[in-house]
């Protein structure tokens, strides 16, 4: 085993070290979280009820928009220093996002039909530029997979990576400056009309969801090193020829 | 509220946290098989692991006494090549 190997075992370790005590306080915080959403939150005088989707989806799109920069800043560890382990790091959590940003544009639509009366509204700024951002990131894999040498594919996935994650918080400002149609502006001025136990809800769901972002980034790494370990093992075991590695948009640190 | 108003929210309000949570499903599901199948390969290479033949310097019954002179090929494999180097 080489020394290269050795650190990457240490790698694996960290990622899974602390991840059972990690994903249990996750449980905890977004399931308090969502319950004082449900019962002790008060009501939104205008939207009654169907409000309470805010505790769910503005949590989820702060911590996909997050995920999105967090692999940006990642994809600069990785040009900086070559190491293929911050592409993984980056990797994963632009994957993560994707997913997440799914359930962000689901729950948002399902949010505009209670509220506005209709799934989608293509002259909301707000709405079409989240889109924007996720079909944006929806190319990611795509190009990573377009690429076969793994060095390449790891550099220009990298490049990727840092420019679309300039471009989230560039987004973000541009549309808070934009005319909002319907979606509205919670967070725009100093009094968001949020009451105490309100934002007190509002802060816990995202720090629960905070905690589900970061325990599932974990889970991946932990389980990717694993899988790279598995492979490091069949090659010693039963040669080099035993098995060609099938082409992935997935990064290895072999 | 009136009360068919407030079962519309709240059939909306299921709907969303229920869609969280179905990604959230999928998503553990897919980590699932992932690790469903590390554990197969992990099996497949405990089994080659087993038919693969005793080394002759681990297994003096095959006839293969410890030479010291033997060089790099006994090393424990974990050595920094500073150390190898160091030893000529």
């Amino acid at each position: 085993m080489t020394s290269s190997t050795n650190s990457s075992s240490r790698g694996s370790d960290s990622y899974g070290r602390g991840l059972p005590f990690l994903a249990a306080a996750a449980c905890v915080v977004l399931t308090a979280g969502f319950g004082l959403a449900v019962f002790y939150a008060p009501s939104d005088l205008d939207q009654g009820l169907i409000q309470k989707i805010f505790y769910l989806h503005v949590p989820l799109a702060i911590v996909t928009l997050g995920g999105f920069v967090a692999g940006g800043v990642f994809a600069i560890g990785h040009l900086r220093t070559g190491d293929r382990r911050w592409d993984v790091r980056s990797y994963v959590s632009i994957h993560l996002s994707l997913v997440l940003g799914v359930a962000v544009l689901l729950t948002g639509a399902i949010w505009a039909r209670a509220s506005w009366g209709i799934w989608w509204e293509w002259k909301e700024p707000t709405l079409v530029s989240f889109l924007v951002v996720f079909l944006l990131y929806a190319t990611y894999q795509p190009l990573r997979f377009s690429i076969e040498d793994p060095e390449r594919q790891g550099r220009y996935a990298s490049v990727f990576a840092i420019t679309a994650g300039a471009f989230v918080p560039l987004n973000f400002m541009a549309v808070r400056m934009a005319e909002p149609l319907i979606h509205p502006r919670v967070f725009a001025a100093a009094d968001s009309g949020l009451e105490g136990s309100m934002w007190l809800t509002f802060l816990v769901c995202l720090t629960g969801m905070a905690l589900l972002f970061v325990t599932l980034w974990k889970y991946e790494m932990a389980s990717k090193h694993a899988a790279q370990q598995l492979r490091a093992l069949r090659r010693a075991l039963a040669g080099e020829e035993s098995r060609a590695e099938s082409r992935s948009a997935a990064p290895s640190v072999s | 509220m009136p009360a068919q108003e407030l079962s519309e929210a709240g059939k909306y309000l299921a709907g969303a946290f229920g869609v969280f949570l179905v990604l959230l499903l999928i998503y553990i599901a897919i980590m699932a098989s992932k690790l469903s199948r590390m554990e197969r390969e992990l099996g497949e290479l405990g089994e080659l692991a087993e038919r693969r033949p005793p080394r002759a310097a681990d297994d003096p019954a095959a006839g293969g006494e410890r030479d010291e002179t033997a060089g790099d090929e006994r090393e424990p494999v974990s050595a920094p090549r500073s150390s190898r180097e160091t030893v000529k």
